[in-house]
């Protein structure tokens, strides 16, 4: 985490703070406790396995998913968070310096904020492991009569994994460019076609992986059925919680956003000037602050002179 | 000494800076025969990715969006659920334990255990064991037939392991033994095909069902995937010194077929990921009509008494999701109901207490003073 920073004059102190400081705090909030989750939603799996297979040690994944996992399927969107997300754009900044306040407030990254990703992950793992278990149980999978071996069923709960993680991320996101589109859907993507790849490799034989998506899972119906439910489980409590979130108790931005949304700020221009000018506070430090609050004492103490001197006349009027 | 007067120096001054306002000038408009000091502006090139102002939607979540979303989640998964509970309600299932039947004695103490144990692993024993099932419903063809372990981890790492992959492929890597320790080699250092624990457990209770007087015949063709047959195991490579030394683990093998025609060794080491399994045993390609009654003659090889485990035979049909599987209909349904359930929350909680979207009082700094 860079704190090193070198502008060239000084007017770009004021951006450098106000945008860049506010999109950098919020973005790297984020990045970390969307880190986590996904990292818990992924590891636990791997441990309630091993209290169904006696403690061995034996993964149900194969070890290539788990060496791309963090390489490959699920680290580029992420990246692409921490490196462009904005919650408002630049003009926004400058003109509510308030929303900064959002930092120095720790809005973003208190623990009540990290236990609830980490609670999330908790959630999603023992969903995703054990709605795949109990689907995958012991009878058939298929019309053919066959049943799942530990490839099939690891393969479907890492289906299950990186599809959750991926539209877990992209409920977070507010700022979708081309970049995020692309490496959102493009790891989801990219998941299924290295499942193609490496089926075919003889390496894969090794694995019980060999033509695992081309012909064990692909043409069976619950494959896709157990992926879209245990997506949407996975996802149904944060979805419900931002909505609620945001519709009752909602921040700063989230007003900011709506107001640009509908374009109230094009409408109502004197509403927007009046909401800009009250976001912005007199500083409080400095000469030039000293200076001013010593003007404000003097003037104090000249009101009270005066309406000393007043009232004995008014006394000396009414006796 | 020079005198220099001071009118001299006031119009060498005047020179100087019209010299320099007039090289300041070539320099702006980009006169490229100017030679003097260059004022190249300084500023990065300018482009929306560098700046961070690449076009961008930016979705925000109103009510009308998450209720929508909520609603059609609901509206596809109940229908999904309902299919998926019918299809599995439309499933026949046979299910009947045998092990604890199919041996002389019961019972716990250890006396039981050890004839148990005698039994079992005695060559010579009469294992045959006769079962009489009643067909709850009209089964229609296939009807698939498995044999159901519990208790038995496949999926223990060291189980797993134990196995060379390379060896079953081609004959040429016959002494490729090294991962399957400890069922790798005969005492003459001689290596075992196919080797490993998995093979060396296989499987071995057999199992002939008949109706009142006709047997029906149990098609054991392609119940093994088609890569197993076709690539993963060789269809040059034959079974040697299979089982030939103590303890024995499972079943023998044919040695005069390949390996890529042993099915039932195909089906055994696609290992489970649970220690409670059922494996395709084979096909029944004939209807079972209501309340038929079936036997079934057992032969009770396999040693399950040593441990804790069960056997059991089943047979049943299949739909397009497979075998018995109530839990993803009823999942699938609740699920649904839970979304149209917070769908409407939302909109009651909305028409009573609505937050007009964009309304600048719920600033932070308006709202602070509005409570002071």
């Amino acid at each position: 985490m860079a704190s090193d920073f070198a502008i060239a004059q000084f007017r770009f102190l004021e951006r450098l703070l106000v945008v860049h400081g506010h999109w950098c705090y919020k973005r790297i909030a984020q990045m970390i406790c969307y880190f986590f989750y996904k990292n818990i939603a992924f590891g636990l799996t791997i441990f309630y396995f091993e209290a169904f297979a006696a403690f061995s040690g034996q993964s149900v994944y194969v070890d290539w998913y788990m060496l791309l996992f963090n390489v490959v399927l699920t680290s580029l969107p992420v990246i692409s968070l921490g490196v462009f997300e904005q919650d408002v754009d630049s003009e926004v900044c400058l003109q509510f310096p308030a929303l900064y306040q959002q930092g120095p407030k720790n809005l973003f990254f208190d623990w009540s904020r990290i236990i609830g990703w980490m609670v999330n992950g908790l959630y999603t793992s023992l969903i995703i492991f054990f709605l795949n278990i109990i689907i995958f149980y012991d009878q058939a999978f298929r019309s053919g009569g066959q049943t799942a071996d530990m490839t099939a069923v690891g393969t479907a709960m890492f289906t299950c994994i990186i599809w959750a993680v991926n539209c877990q991320i992209a409920l977070t996101m507010s700022h979708f460019t081309w970049i995020q589109h692309l490496f959102v859907w493009g790891s989801v993507t990219t998941w299924y076609v290295f499942l193609v790849f490496y089926g075919e490799l003889s390496s894969a034989l090794d694995e019980n992986a060999f033509k695992i998506l081309t012909e064990v899972l692909a043409p069976a119906p619950i494959y896709w059925i157990t992926t879209l439910l245990v997506t949407i489980v996975c996802n149904l409590p944060y979805l419900a919680h931002i909505s609620f979130q945001r519709s009752f108790n909602p921040m700063d931005h989230h007003v900011i956003q709506e107001i640009k949304y509908y374009k109230r700020d094009i409408e109502d221009r004197h509403m927007w000037k009046r909401e800009r000018s009250k976001a912005r506070q007199e500083t409080k430090i400095g000469f030039t602050a000293r200076v001013d609050a010593k003007i404000r004492l003097l003037k104090g103490r000249l009101q009270k002179k005066y309406s000393l001197m007043s009232a004995p006349s008014v006394i000396s009027q009414q006796t | 000494m020079v005198t220099i007067r001071a009118d001299e120096i006031s119009n060498i001054i005047r020179e100087r800076i019209e010299q320099y306002n007039r090289e300041v000038k070539i320099v702006n408009t980009g006169d490229e025969a100017s030679q003097t000091i260059s004022k190249k502006s300084k500023k990065p090139q300018y482009s929306r990715f560098t700046q961070q102002e690449l076009p961008a939607c930016k979705p925000i979540l109103t009510p009308g969006l998450v209720i929508t979303t909520l609603i059609s989640i609901g509206i596809i998964f109940v229908p999904i659920g309902l299919g998926s509970l019918s299809a599995s309600e439309h499933v026949v299932e046979i299910v009947d334990r045998y092990d604890d039947a199919c041996i002389p004695s019961n019972g716990d103490d250890e006396a039981a255990k050890r004839e148990r144990l005698s039994f079992i692993q005695n060559a010579k024993t009469n294992k045959t064991c006769i079962r009489n099932l009643v067909v709850p419903k009209k089964m229609k063809h296939p009807i698939h037939v498995y044999y159901q372990l519990d208790n038995f981890y496949q999926n223990h790492r060291r189980y797993v392991k134990s196995r060379s992959d390379r060896q079953y492929r081609s004959p040429g890597s016959e002494g490729d033994t090294k991962t399957c320790a400890p069922e790798s080699e005969v005492d003459d250092h001689r290596p075992i095909v196919p080797c490993g624990l998995i093979a060396w457990s296989l499987f071995n209770d057999t199992y002939g069902i008949s109706t009142k007087d006709n047997p029906i015949p149990i098609n054991k063709k392609d119940i093994a995937w088609q890569s197993d047959k076709n690539s993963k195991f060789g269809s040059n490579v034959y079974p040697k010194n299979f089982q030939k030394q103590d303890p024995v683990g499972g079943g023998k093998l044919n040695e005069s077929l390949p390996l890529s025609e042993q099915e039932d060794l195909l089906v055994w080491m696609r290992t489970a990921a649970l220690p409670n399994f059922r494996k395709l045993y084979g096909r029944i390609e004939t209807d079972l009509e209501a309340d038929e009654k079936i036997t079934v003659v057992i032969q009770n090889n396999y040693n399950t008494y040593s441990f804790d485990s069960k056997k059991q035979l089943v047979l049943s049909t299949t739909t397009w999701i497979g075998g018995k599987n109530d839990f993803l209909g009823k999942a699938y349904i609740s699920v649904g109901g839970t979304c149209l359930f917070l769908a409407i929350a939302f909109i009651l909680t909305y028409v009573i207490k609505p937050r007009p979207l964009g309304d600048p009082a719920y600033l932070s700094w308006n709202l602070n003073s509005a409570t002071r």
